[in-house]
């Protein structure tokens, strides 16, 4: 009896050493391990990564990185990886320490590297504003700068992730033309944005949109507003006549419907924009996320 | 200066939210009353940050987040009560650990369901610039309720505060009473943090009912004293942070604490400096 | 709940009750009846548990077995018939209440759940206040009297429940000449209402010479009746043990400052 117990364990131990396990995993460099911190930006690194990379990400859909609280298991993931593909331009700001605690080498490649920041229209980001995904011209530039890691790591890819780069960059433009004659749709006086918070910075600069105001004005969309930032973008919306309020998925729409309801204003929820959405959503993609956000922005300003 | 009072008015969201915060300030205030002299203000304090796994399970099981609220504030006073009686350990004691562990659970739930958890965070810290018609009709609806019951059990409750001992021998249903008593601070935290949120509703708690201890002598004038101060310190705190470009709940706060400090130095009966001149 | 009225005999039945306090026995086997009107001086040395057995009678404090019976009926049906005054009462001194607040209390017991206190209920606080003799102190706050006021406030607050059996526990110890002499006015008072009065007391010359009957505790029952019959030698001997001495001339002295020893007691029963 006893015998039988002591060797349950070691049959286990044994079993798991051989590898009985998970079969379903393609052959990829056994020692490569891509991880994308934020879900779009993973998608746009597996379009580079093509069949030779797998990447994984870190957050989940529908989280927003601004608040992101890490998990011990977020340590350890991180801690496997040798390739990190991160945004940068400060909006990850949870990822400092967590790169300390996990240690090691890895390649961190920072997809925004090279693009020339917005000053932060708050006053209290000193790196400027780090929404560039939203313009997919600017992604253009995420595709080489991954290129570019990935070649660096893996040369043996360089051919594979060129040609990969290439079609994707081709894409992304195909997605800017479409964009551009969506929104030529509206009306020039409705060209007006009002957000959560600064996510539409470049792509308003990109489309010829002004953006009104945002409900909390900050490039976190952790703040609370005051009365008086109230009220002047209440006064803002009025003068302009912005016809919507646009919200991400999962902000609390109180605010907005407030500002709504003096202003008579739409107020249009479940835009994706800091995340792409789980497979069976809308925007299980950058370029589907893109043409969602698109999608209602135009219905509701035509 | 008529001016001054009525431009802010002009916006809707302003004027519910003003009236929002002076209910909830009366509320607090009365309610705090009981606080102040039962010394259950880390209750209260505790009661605010424990709704945090209640809002997260009613969350999980799709039901009212409200709801949920307020079974947790509930569970959290009960228990508090049953942990102290066994008399092993002191109430403060009992307080500290339920608190820790109640907010733990929330922010354990919350982290596993991760999508809305900025979302869930914004009921602790509720906003009074986005009131809604219906946050008001509720505000006012349950106010009433909390009031109308403080009245109708008004000797009652002076008695188990005052003298626990003569509400025996008069037979009055102590642990029953104590827990409505709980309860009734349950609803008026949840109440609150609708409008208020967390670190404020803890603080309309005990201020405006602590400077009311200064100047009143019996027990009703106390919490209509209360109530004015709890009143015009929303009221006034609202003002202050439209025209200072402030966050409006930390105003109300502070300002609530200003009269305190105005009271407890200058008070003709008691105050500090009028006791070191004499 | 039925109010018998006064001219039924509110005789106090304790049949056999054991009280634990704090998990440790406190009384074992008590056993006595008073009668209607009765002025009874509950005394023995300290730790002998006179507090614990008003506190029992009260209903403060759950019986172990046996049981107590008003009028004939156990305790839970008479709310306002008996009236309690601790040692040390147990009140926030620094409540805002005034005097008159603190005695209408007195009066919650007969009043309803959302009943006002009435007309009547404010002049039976009123003829209560005039005879402790503190008309003039009605809207003080509580916590502004002296400790003598302050006893008195709670005697008045008795009165104003317009009880049938009255317990205070030991109501001269410590108190001003004035208090004690307003105390002893009143237990005359309360004689004349037949009302029936229990008072604990560590002064055995005023409980020989101004009460019908002595019950002498330590623990357990060590004698009841007249103080002349409780009074002696024998019984004295086994409820303070070593902390009484006898003189050549007769004269017993006690020493009520520790509980004697359980062994001791049980030494002596041998």
């Amino acid at each position: 009896m006893c015998k039988t117990i002591f060797l349950l364990p070691v049959l286990v131990f044994i079993c798991s050493a051989c590898g009985i396990g998970d079969g379903t995993k393609p052959v990829t460099l056994p020692s490569t391990q891509v991880m994308a911190v934020e879900t779009f930006l993973a998608d746009i690194s597996q379009h580079v990564a093509g069949d030779r990379l797998i990447v994984d990400v870190l957050l989940q859909p529908d989280v927003d990185p601004h608040s992101y609280q890490p998990t011990p298991l977020d340590v350890t993931r991180i801690a496997e990886s040798t390739i990190l593909i991160i945004n940068g331009a400060g909006l990850e700001s949870f990822l400092g320490p967590l790169l300390v605690k996990a240690g090691g080498e890895r390649l961190v490649i920072e997809a925004s590297a090279g693009l020339k920041p917005r000053s932060d229209p708050g006053g209290d980001h000193p790196m400027g504003d780090p929404h560039f995904w939203l313009d997919p011209i600017n992604v253009v530039k995420y595709v080489e700068n991954i290129r570019d890691g990935l070649s660096q790591a893996d040369p043996g890819g360089t051919q594979t992730y060129t040609a990969n780069a290439k079609a994707y960059i081709e894409d992304l433009h195909s997605l800017d033309a479409w964009i551009k004659e969506q929104v030529s749709q509206i009306p020039p006086a409705h060209h007006l944005l009002v957000t959560n918070h600064e996510t539409f910075g470049y792509f308003a600069e990109r489309y010829g949109f002004t953006v009104v105001g945002t409900v909390i004005p900050s490039l976190s969309s952790e703040a609370s507003p005051s009365a008086q930032q109230m009220t002047s973008l209440i006064k803002q919306i009025k003068q302009m006549g912005a016809p919507a309020i646009f919200l991400e998925a999962g902000v609390n729409p109180n605010l907005a419907e407030q500002i709504a309801n003096e202003t008579g204003t739409k107020v249009i929820t479940n835009l994706y924009t800091h995340s792409i959405s789980g497979i069976s959503g809308p925007a299980p993609t950058y370029i589907d996320m893109m043409k969602y956000n698109v999608k209602l922005i135009v219905e509701a300003l035509k | 200066m008529i001016y001054w009072l009525l431009e802010p008015l002009t916006y809707s969201f302003m004027q519910r939210g003003l009236l929002a915060a002076v209910i909830v300030g009366i509320l607090c205030a009365v309610m705090g009353t009981y606080v102040v002299l039962r010394g259950m203000a880390f209750l209260g304090d505790a009661m605010a940050h424990a709704i945090l796994p209640g809002v997260a399970i009613a969350y999980l099981l799709h039901g009212n987040l409200l709801l949920g609220a307020l079974a947790a504030a509930a569970v959290i006073a009960l228990s508090i009560g049953f942990f102290s009686r066994q008399g092993t350990i002191k109430e403060d004691t009992a307080i500290g650990i339920l608190f820790a562990a109640a907010l733990s659970l929330g922010v354990a739930l919350i982290s596993s369901i991760q999508t809305y958890a900025v979302d869930l965070s914004h009921i602790l810290f509720g906003n009074i610039l986005g009131v809604s018609l219906n946050d008001l009709w509720l505000t006012v609806g349950l106010g009433l309720v909390i009031l109308l019951a403080v009245g109708l059990a008004y000797k009652q409750f002076l008695v188990i505060s005052f003298d626990p001992v003569l509400a025996a021998t008069l037979r009055l249903p102590v642990e029953l009473l104590r827990n409505f008593m709980l309860l009734l601070l349950a609803l008026t935290v949840v109440v609150s943090l609708q409008t208020v949120g967390v670190g404020l509703a803890a603080a309309m708690l005990v201020t405006p009912a602590a400077t009311a201890y200064l100047l009143a002598r019996r027990l009703w004038s106390m919490m209509v004293v209360s109530a004015l101060i709890g009143a015009i310190s929303s009221a006034a705190g609202l003002y202050i942070s439209y025209y200072l470009n402030i966050v409006s709940g930390s105003a109300i706060v502070l300002f609530a604490t200003l009269i305190f400090l105005l009271v407890f130095l200058f008070n003709p009966r008691k105050g500090l400096l009028r006791r070191r001149k004499a | 709940m039925t109010n018998p009225s006064p001219a039924e005999p509110a005789r106090l039945d304790v049949e056999s009750i054991y009280v634990a306090y704090n998990g440790t026995p406190a009384l074992r086997d008590i056993t006595f009846q008073v009668p209607h009107g009765a002025r009874v001086a509950v005394i023995g040395p300290n730790g002998a548990g006179k507090s614990t057995l008003f506190r029992a009678l009260v209903g403060l404090l759950p019986l172990q077995k046996g049981r107590v019976l008003i009028h004939g009926l156990t305790l839970g049906h008479h709310l306002d018939c008996v009236a309690y005054i601790p040692q040390r009462e147990e009140v926030d001194w620094r409540f805002p209440v005034t005097v008159r607040d603190v005695v209408l209390m007195g009066r919650y017991g007969r009043l309803g759940w959302l009943q006002r206190p009435s007309l009547s209920d404010h002049m039976v606080v009123r003829q209560s206040l005039k005879q402790m003799g503190i008309v003039n102190l009605a809207d003080h706050s509580i916590g502004d009297l002296s400790g003598g006021e302050q006893q008195r406030v709670f005697l008045a607050r008795a009165l104003a429940q317009e009880p049938h059996i009255l317990l205070m526990d030991e109501p001269f110890t410590g108190v001003d000449m004035t208090t004690q002499a307003a105390t002893l006015d009143l237990l005359d008072q309360l004689r004349a209402n037949k009302v029936t009065v229990m008072v604990s007391t560590h002064d055995l010359n005023l409980a020989a010479g101004r009460f019908d009957a002595v019950l002498l505790i330590n623990k357990r029952l060590i004698a009841y009746g007249t103080p002349r019959q409780v009074l002696v030698q024998e019984n004295l001997s086994r409820a303070f043990g070593p902390q009484l001495m006898v003189l050549p001339d007769g004269t017993m002295l006690v020493d009520q400052c520790c509980p004697p020893d359980e062994g001791i007691e049980s030494y002596r029963e041998t």
